[in-house]
């Protein structure tokens, strides 16, 4: 085995925002349950990784009185493996969660030590937006982020044990979440909602060669076993166990860095935020897949050449961090690999790398809205389901959130698509298929990821996230229209601009045109050629298009996708239909008035779909079952109907009904 | 073909409750001024609705906007449409080469009365399979037309609400028919040399598709070399000149076996390739009282009382230690279970005289012979089998007439003959039985019917080698775009072969490449 190791230059330049000064926050923060403002909080956010911090914000932002319940405050918005935020599949996750006005996006982009596009050459609709982060600077921003949000409430503390009610008898199985109880608190704290972010540590449990320690991260002390219990023993949650790892850190000034190739950064950061219009600092890193361990890999693909990544922990940090060596073998056997890769023969190791072994709840035990069917209430997000990586921890988090302070305010819950955006892909794959090995995201997943671009994240959620679901800022709302009526004025423009061939190329001499073509084609057509950019049409054009530059990047991949959605489009509508029939969730399959098989009855009652498009994803269910499914659900919708008296529509039916009798006989 | 059914009775389905669930406004950028979705359902769909095999008229109906299009072009009728509902005689031409192709009676159905609620029009003409052939041909090369998937008649009435809540039911019931029936249709045609080359295609496909996804979500961070696109970029020339051939092939490669098929099964010895012999009326399989004569699959097509049929003898189910007679046993398998019917035959010989007890022995024949994933309670349904007692020459007469009597007053079995292909009594009998089995066979539209599936199999293989053209023009331009040509190429293969699904891909990807897990 060999290894070839590059090392990302870091950054000179600090950023000179000033955040507030964060101890004046902190210490407005009580640490202790007697200076608790209240007992009853809407909805109680239990962790404070990425999926916790997105969480307890997207409750508060929604309306909900919420508090966040972490173990140190300390360690809010840590990064606990890789340095890093973004990258393919994982950078349209930052652009959908900050289209919803979350976190992460504007911390990466307050912490970023340089930036960079993965995929450029690849097409728009796989850019991979990432930056290399400081990690001291995103912890602060996250934190003087959600100490400055309205509504939010931060503890600090261990949870004991979740409160559940005792399973109403009309619906056996079927709890209510109460509130929690703490550790060393006497009073529990009630809530209407909780949701679940712990992340590694439910049952979690460190190793390092073969010697094993309770825990979920090293340093940090592992949370209580009654969580577990209860979730498995109480509500009789199926789990399963997942392993995870992390490189060993390396000492900056042992390495010999003029042994390893450098990677220059893009020379024109873009934010991963909507709202933030440039970024300050100025240099690159390239980075991190997700923790895959050295030991797996070399097993799997012997007498193959690895590659490792060097990567700055932090502008300040004296420690790199080695992407792609991932282990978890006893010290000395780390520090004997890490020396025989190029540069890196004289390293000294500050930490050594770990694994993790921990609880996850097999997540097809929730609804579309994360919340676990059988106990209402209680929402589960991030490493808890299966899943791994920030972005997706994030992306849960911040949905759970949206739902868990919506099932507190009474509002009904809210679904996102897998048509509409990677959250919904992330989410609909969790929870209508499970997992077997940590789920990260993939561009690959996404059956629509012509339409699902980072640039257009903005149109597809900002839009619903502010009228539909309440998690979305009115400041951003009304940048997102503006981006929206700008970018429909700058495409009519450009439909309008209809001339006929010979006179493009006079107007455009180096766009290379079909020759033998003589027709009418219009602005945005010539905008799908390869060689022709928005600004060149404007300098042609500047009358009707000089007004419009500022889209330029965005007008020019609308152009050239625009077609290709068009064709998704009907598949896209046939889902999204799919997904808005729900089957109630407290049908009885077995005792059904429809002929279904015992095999397909069992499959449904199991895994309980709550849409129709869900059950049709479902193995086993076969398309004679949808169609009598399908007649159950239309039956019962007439009834309903008819018991609410609509006339009208009755009268449709029996017109129907006479068209159907005069029409031709079926053979 | 399963995925596509479920598409398109989802379709119906969710257009049927649109009413009262309402449009979720679109959301897409695309798609805020765009084309009027009222054209998603605009494809014009036509089939032979009558059964297959020689028949006097054949009936063959188009639904859809293009009705009307292809009523005036094909019959002359260009001034104006023919009275709704009302029987026309007239000349049917193909609408290119303007030649005669039939003469025969032409109804049209104005929306919205008709059996599908469209725009529709029926063609009587006559059976012969050229004649339909040409004029199915013909419907094809109308523009927006295709041929309709199976049952797709029947949904498009559903879908515009023309079928009453008793109907819906016998849908799922149908629809199960249906799928049973392509289950077969397709394990027939996939086990010929036709199946093997669009499996291989499908295969190369997801290859390919599975190392430009690795290229795009990988190869950033991973060792995945600009070379596994050059590779890419061979394969998809490859495959593109491979289907140009067999597009143009005007063989279309095998001919596609049509007609009934009809394997004959059972124990060693209890005269399968005698029957064989008897039902053709030459000595096509070598016949010997030495258990496993027969190995290997000996085919010969007939015509049972005017419909084709072609009709396997097999090897005699038992486990052999020789190497050779059990791939006969594992082909003979393979055929009963690709088989529209199959003749179980036993040696009556060995039977005993108590008709209960013989009926027990005669189940569990049948049970040995039966493809193993299929239900028990589909097992005795006459459709599919018939027994076969032979050798009814070596049994006294009284206990002949007793069997004949008595098993068929026996619940739960399938229609039984007692015949000897030695004396041939009782031959004529059991070939009355086998024409009745046979003819209910044609009059299931689904059973072999070559040009219909050809048709289809052509439209998706001309939509998969239009998808690889994407793939090259957007190679070097946007690789996205480029992945997507090779998806949809992919999905236009996998409705002839089965679909892929986005982990299958994610797997070809990890096996392939060294991306940590």
């Amino acid at each position: 085995m060999s290894f070839s190791p590059s090392l990302n230059r870091y950054a000179s330049h600090m950023l000179t925002k000033k955040l507030p000064p964060l101890q004046s926050f902190l210490s407005r923060f009580s640490r202790h349950t007697s200076h608790l403002a209240r007992q009853q909080y809407d909805v109680i956010v239990v962790g404070g990784g990425h999926a916790g911090t997105e969480a307890a914000a997207a409750a508060a932002r929604v309306g909900a009185e919420t508090l966040l319940v972490t173990q140190k405050i300390q360690t809010i918005g840590a990064l606990s493996c890789n340095p890093s935020l973004g990258g393919v599949g994982k950078g349209h996750l930052v652009k959908e969660i900050d289209a919803l006005d979350g976190l992460c996006g504007r911390a990466g982009d307050w912490a970023g030590i340089f930036f960079s596009i993965l995929n450029r050459r690849k097409g728009p609709a796989v850019w991979g937006p990432r930056a290399q982060l400081d990690r001291q600077q995103y912890r602060e921003f996250i934190q003087s982020e959600l100490l400055s949000t309205p509504r939010l409430t931060v503890l600090e503390g261990s949870v004991e044990e979740l409160l559940v009610s005792e399973p109403n008898p009309e619906e056996p199985g079927h709890h209510r979440v109460t509130g929690i109880h703490l550790a060393n608190g006497s009073q529990p704290i009630s809530a209407s909602s909780v949701v679940l972010t712990t992340g590694t540590f439910l049952s979690g449990s460190l190793f390092m060669g073969q010697s094993t320690s309770p825990g979920g991260r090293i340093g940090d002390a592992p949370s209580s076993a009654g969580l577990s219990w209860t979730l498995r023993e109480r509500l009789g949650l199926r789990t399963g166990r997942l392993r995870t790892g992390t490189p060993p850190r390396i000492v900056k000034d042992s390495v010999d860095l003029s042994l390893v190739e450098v990677h220059p950064p893009d020379s024109h950061p873009t934010p991963f935020s909507f709202l933030n219009k440039n970024i300050r600092c100025k240099e690159d890193a390239k980075g991190p897949r997700y923790c895959p361990s050295i030991e797996s890999r070399v097993l799997r693909f012997p007498g193959r050449q690895h590659q490792v990544w060097l990567e700055p922990e932090g502008l300040t940090s004296d420690l790199l961090y080695p992407q792609g060596l991932s282990m978890t073998m006893p010290p000395d056997v780390q520090l004997r690999l890490i020396r025989e890769i190029p540069g890196l023969h004289r390293a000294e190791i500050h930490t050594p790398g770990y694994g993790v072994q921990y609880d996850f709840v097999c997540p097809t035990q929730l609804s579309p809205a994360l919340q676990v069917k059988s106990t209402q209430g209680l929402f589960l997000a991030g490493q808890i389901n299966g899943t791994t990586g920030y972005e997706e921890a994030a992306a849960q988090g911040l949905w759970a959130g949206v739902n868990a302070a919506r099932w507190a305010l009474s509002m009904p819950a809210v679904a996102l698509s897998r048509t509409e955006s990677y959250i919904g892909v992330l989410i609909d794959d969790l929870v209508s298929r499970g997992v077997t090995e940590p789920y990260r995201m993939f561009t690959s997943r996404a059956e629509f990821r012509t339409s699902l671009r980072p640039d257009n994240a903005d149109l597809r959620l900002t839009l619903k996230g502010f009228e539909e679901v309440g998690c979305v800022s009115a400041l951003r709302y009304q940048e997102a229209v503006r981006v929206r009526d700008s970018l429909q004025d700058a495409m009519a423009a450009l439909q309008a601009l209809t001339l006929s061939t010979p006179i493009w190329r006079k107007k455009l001499p180096d766009m290379r045109m079909s020759e033998n073509k003589n027709t009418l084609v219009n602005g945005m057509e010539v905008l799908q050629y390869n060689d022709v950019s928005f600004e060149m049409l404007a300098s042609a054009f500047p009358e009707c298009l000089s007004s419009h530059k500022e889209f330029a990047q965005r007008i020019k991949i609308e152009a050239v996708y625009r077609p290709h959605c068009q064709l998704q489009k009907k598949e896209i509508e046939r889902i999204q239909k799919e997904e808005n029939m729900s089957l109630p969730q407290d049908i009885d399959y077995f005792s059904l008035p429809v002929s279904l098989s015992q095999e397909v009855r069992e499959i449904l009652d199991r895994v309980r779909p709550t849409t129709l498009g869900a059950a049709t994803r479902l193995q086993g269910i076969t398309p004679a079952a949808i169609v009598h499914l399908l007649n159950y659900v239309r039956h019962r919708g007439q009834e309903e109907r008819r018991t609410h008296r609509q006339q009208p529509e009755k009268r449709e039916e029996r017109e129907e009904e006479l068209a159907a009798r005069n029409a031709s006989l079926p053979q | 073909m399963l995925p596509s059914m479920y598409r398109g009775l989802w379709r119906a389905a969710v257009h049927t409750l649109r009413a009262s669930k309402g449009n979720p406004p679109s959301r897409f950028l695309s798609t805020c001024n765009g084309v009027s979705s009222g054209l998603a359902d605009a494809e014009t769909i036509f089939a032979l609705s009558s059964g297959h095999g020689r028949c006097g008229v054949a009936v063959v109906r188009v639904s859809g906007p293009a009705s009307a299009t292809a009523l005036s072009c094909m019959t002359g009728l260009t001034r104006s449409l023919p009275a709704p509902r009302t029987a026309l005689l007239r000349s049917i031409t193909d609408p290119q080469s303007k030649e005669v192709l039939d003469r025969g009676l032409v109804l049209w159905f104005p929306a919205p009365h008709s059996f599908t609620g469209e725009d529709s029009l029926e063609l009587h003409i006559h059976g012969g399979p050229a004649v339909i052939t040409a004029v199915l041909q013909a419907l094809g090369s109308v523009p927006g037309m295709r041929p309709a998937e199976a049952g797709e008649f029947t949904r498009r009435a559903f879908q515009a609400g023309k079928l009453g809540l008793t109907e819906v039911e016998g849908l799922g019931d149908l629809i199960h028919a249906e799928t049973e029936a392509q289950r077969r249709q397709a394990l027939r045609q996939m086990s010929g040399e036709l199946g093997r080359l669009y499996q291989d295609w499908s295969h190369k496909l997801k290859r390919c598709l599975a190392h430009v996804e690795a290229f795009i979500d990988f190869s950033e961070d991973e060792l995945i070399e600009d070379g596994v696109l050059n590779q890419v970029d061979r394969s998809v020339c490859d495959l593109q000149a491979e289907m140009e051939r067999h597009l143009k092939d005007e063989r279309r490669g095998e001919r596609l076996r049509s007609g009934v098929q009809v394997v004959i099964a059972g124990a060693t010895n209890a005269g399968k390739s005698s029957l064989l012999n008897t039902l053709c009326q030459r000595p096509a399989a070598i016949v010997s009282p030495i258990a496993g004569t027969t190995r290997d699959v000996v085919e010969t097509a007939l015509d049972i009382g005017g419909f084709p049929v072609l009709l396997s003898d097999t090897a005699g189910l038992r486990d052999s230690p020789d190497l050779v007679e059990r791939e006969g046993v594992r082909r003979a398998r393979e055929r009963v279970e690709q088989a529209d019917l199959t003749l179980v035959v036993v040696d009556s010989a060995h039977l005993p005289s108590d008709a209960q007890k013989a009926a027990t022995i005669l189940q569990g024949h049948l049970r040995s012979v039966l493809p193993t994933q299929e239900q028990p309670k589909t097992v005795f349904s006459a459709d599919r089998f018939l027994l076969v007692l032979n050798k009814t020459d070596l049994l006294p007469e009284e206990q002949r007439l007793k069997l004949h009597r008595e098993l068929r007053l026996v619940s739960g079995l399938p229609p039984v003959s007692l015949i000897s292909c030695h004396t041939n009594k009782g031959l004529q009998d059991f070939l009355t039985v086998l024409h009745s089995s046979v003819k209910t066979l044609c009059g299931d539209p689904l059973s072999g019917a070559p040009t219909l599936t050809q048709a289809r199999h052509r439209a998706h293989l001309q939509q998969c080698f239009a998808a690889l053209a994407q793939y090259q023009r957007y190679r070097d331009i946007d690789l996205a775009l480029a992945a997507e040509g090779v998806r949809l190429a992919l999905t236009s293969l996998g409705r002839i072969t089965g679909r892929v699904g986005a982990e299958e891909i994610l797997d070809i990807i990890f096996k392939d490449f060294c991306i940590g897990k």
